[in-house]
């Protein structure tokens, strides 16, 4: 096992694997930004070490800085989380070449899958059924226009190098691609520092579907069943669950089987996703994750596996004794994504200091939360706050404790997602199951507020009754200082 | 005391100068009790029970969340609204309040111009910050007063990008 673990990341999942690794006995570095000095996961872990200024680019990017604290603390493995490093493969050779650990597949599967349009051949080349497109890199707007013209609109332009969202655009007709491809490559170029885009058929109303998978460094490779995860916006999941309201037996087989064909393709081993888009029965790969995913938990609640215990267990050389005939689903799991972003105004990210922060309790909940009263929410970081998940025995006792601890939940300071959240859970067609990637476009309902009368009236009774109870507090301090008393209606009412 | 409340655009009058407090001429038996040490209230409106958590902003603004949703609440009693109805601050109409950058970051692009019209919801500005775009909308109608910035600038969290006044019947 591994004796002590850098923790390349911060929040909720840096304060996730911190928990791992001291449930396994092994000690834990944080790394921090200046910005971070008393985050959660700095104040969780054994020892923290300074990176630098808070800008990602000088602190949780710095591979230098990263490697130094790893030799610097005696680390023997790095744990990199999701986002910033993870699925930087030049990094997991840096970490292996520095005679540690990674915590994650080789840096040459991560770029095997890194590149999609080189991931797209290797899996038509597995047998892994893809989405109708090219698996070149377009030269140029010609290039993609022939191409679109081959394949048929509605295409979508994609980042080669890409990932969360970043330089796609959907392209309904011939006129429109010129500019899209010129916007897409610039904003690929900007993200990724790779200006590459390819082309794929676009699929109206798909599911968005993904595998997860599990391998060790022995060739064992399992999957864990599916997450629906089709509740997104701008691309980015917003709620996730385990298993889809879509998906039978005989599905999550041939998912199953063909997630485990992909992960065998690029020699994975570790913790992983393979994600499909999925419509009218047919289910397409989109792309692997080669790390741990946000919604992880999801599957650790169904499945009844600890994914990042079996993360650092096999990182660190052990067989994976979990058989695939040993994998058993058990009821419903739901997260739900609670952000620093406000859904009442385009979920506008909102920055500021956490006032206050309750988090719901009680049976089947679990909170993954990666901050505390009093820290200051920045623009410079990704707006996770935290991951709500439940879990019950079936999708409909799912949804509702879902909006029982979303109802306690309690954040001030910043504008969080949560009531859409809320909305969500309550919805029709997201309550039957009817649903795919377009639903929040489809829902503009779910973005805007309406007032109760009973809502407004309490909110009314409580607003005069403080600025009664402030109006009696000055009237009071005048009298006395003028020497005199008066008696206050309220006085008794004990809310001061 | 009355008070006058606003939530949401909506306006209330809450009567306290009786026994119970009376909103727009309804009674409702109230109290209001705090958890010591804490911005918790429990409000126990005619036997329900609803956990309020209040900040003060300013003088007549609390920030109240309700059932996990936040609500800017104004409040103002009779006599400051009496005085600033006669020093012309009261209920004139504004227009909507001015588009800021919510986060530091780049004006990619000023979809309006002086003197547009701005339907709620309009597209005023969009910005690019994280390396995603935003769009700024106009919280509600209006007519352009100025545009104060460019595609191309670099501004800071709350920089004043475009404002506005009331529709044509006053402008």
């Amino acid at each position: 096992m591994l004796d002590k673990v850098l923790v390349a990341n911060r929040g909720e999942i840096a304060v996730r694997v911190i928990r791992a690794c001291r449930e396994l006995g092994i000690r834990s570095v944080a790394v921090y930004s200046e910005a971070d000095r008393h985050a959660v996961h700095v104040l969780g872990a054994d020892e923290a070490v300074l990176l630098g200024p808070a800008p990602a680019a000088e602190s949780y990017l710095r591979v230098d800085r990263i490697l130094d604290a790893a030799r610097e603390r005696g680390c023997d493995g790095v744990h990199p989380g999701y986002g910033f490093l993870a699925e930087r493969a030049p990094f997991a050779r840096a970490v292996e070449e520095a005679g540690l650990v990674f915590v994650g597949p080789s840096a040459d599967a991560i770029e095997a899958m890194g590149d999609k349009t080189r991931a797209r051949q290797a899996m038509m080349d597995a047998g892994v059924p893809v989405v109708p497109g090219t698996a070149h890199a377009l030269a140029d707007a010609q290039d993609a226009a022939a191409v679109a013209e081959e394949v048929g609109y509605p295409v979508m332009l994609k980042a080669a190098a890409g990932g969360g969202g970043k330089g796609m655009r959907v392209v309904y007709e011939s006129k429109e691609l010129a500019s899209a491809f010129e916007s897409a490559s610039r904003e690929a170029l900007g993200a990724f520092g790779d200006g590459s885009v390819y082309i794929e058929r676009f699929l109206e109303g798909p599911r968005h579907i993904e595998i997860q998978v599990l391998a060790d460094n022995h060739g064992n490779i399992i999957h864990l069943g599916e997450r629906e995860c089709s509740i997104q916006r701008r691309h980015q999941k917003m709620i996730e669950e385990a298993p889809s309201p879509v998906v039978t037996g005989p599905l999550r087989d041939r998912m199953g089987h063909a997630a485990v064909a992909a992960a065998r393709a690029v020699g994975y081993r570790n913790a992983g996703t393979v994600e499909f888009l999925y419509q009218d029965g047919e289910f397409y790969f989109l792309e692997m994750n080669t790390r741990i995913q946000v919604e992880h938990p999801v599957t650790e609640l169904v499945t009844g596996i600890d994914l990042v215990r079996w993360q650092l267990r096999v990182a660190a050389g052990e067989v994976l004794t979990v058989r695939q005939e040993d994998v058993g689903w058990t009821g419903h799991a739901i997260e739900c994504r609670i952000t620093s972003e406000d859904p009442y105004r385009g979920f506008l990210p909102s920055a500021g200091r956490i006032e206050l922060l309750q988090p719901p309790g009680g049976p089947g909940v679990r909170w993954d939360g990666g901050v505390q009263e009093g820290d200051e929410v920045s623009l410079y970081y990704d707006p996770l706050l935290a991951k709500l998940v439940v879990h019950a025995a079936t999708r409909e006792a799912a949804m509702d404790r879902m909006v029982r601890a979303l109802g306690e939940l309690r954040v001030v300071g910043v504008e969080t997602s949560a009531p859409f959240h809320r909305r969500v859970l309550l919805e029709p067609d997201f309550r039957s199951g009817d649903l795919d990637i377009r639903y929040i476009d489809q829902h503009p309902e779910l973005l805007e507020r309406e007032v109760t009368l009973a809502t407004a009236q309490s909110l009314a009774v409580t607003a005069a009754l403080l600025a009664e109870e402030d109006r009696q507090r000055r009237t009071a301090r005048r009298a006395e200082r003028g020497a005199s008393s008066t008696t206050s209606r309220w006085r008794d009412m004990g809310w001061r | 005391m009355r008070y006058y409340v606003t939530v949401d655009g909506k306006s209330m009058e809450v009567d306290l100068t009786g026994d119970a407090p009376v909103v727009d001429g309804q009674r409702v038996e109230a109290e209001l009790s705090r958890v010591p040490g804490t911005p918790t209230l429990h409000l126990l409106a005619d036997g329900r029970s609803h956990v309020v958590v209040a900040t003060r902003r300013d003088r007549h603004n609390l920030e109240l969340h309700l059932n996990g949703e936040r609500y800017d609440v104004e409040v103002v009693d009779e006599r400051t609204r009496a005085i600033l109805a006669m020093t012309g601050q009261g209920a004139i109409a504004k227009g909507p309040r001015p588009v800021r950058a919510p986060m530091p970051g780049l004006v990619v692009r000023v979809n309006v111009t002086p003197g547009d019209q701005v339907e709620a919801g309009q597209s005023i500005v969009i910005i690019e910050a994280m390396k995603m775009e935003n769009d700024l909308k106009a919280e509600a109608a209006g007519v352009v007063e100025r545009v104060a910035t460019e595609a191309g600038q670099a501004v800071e969290k709350g920089a004043v990008l475009v404002e506005f006044r009331a529709e044509a019947e006053d402008g």
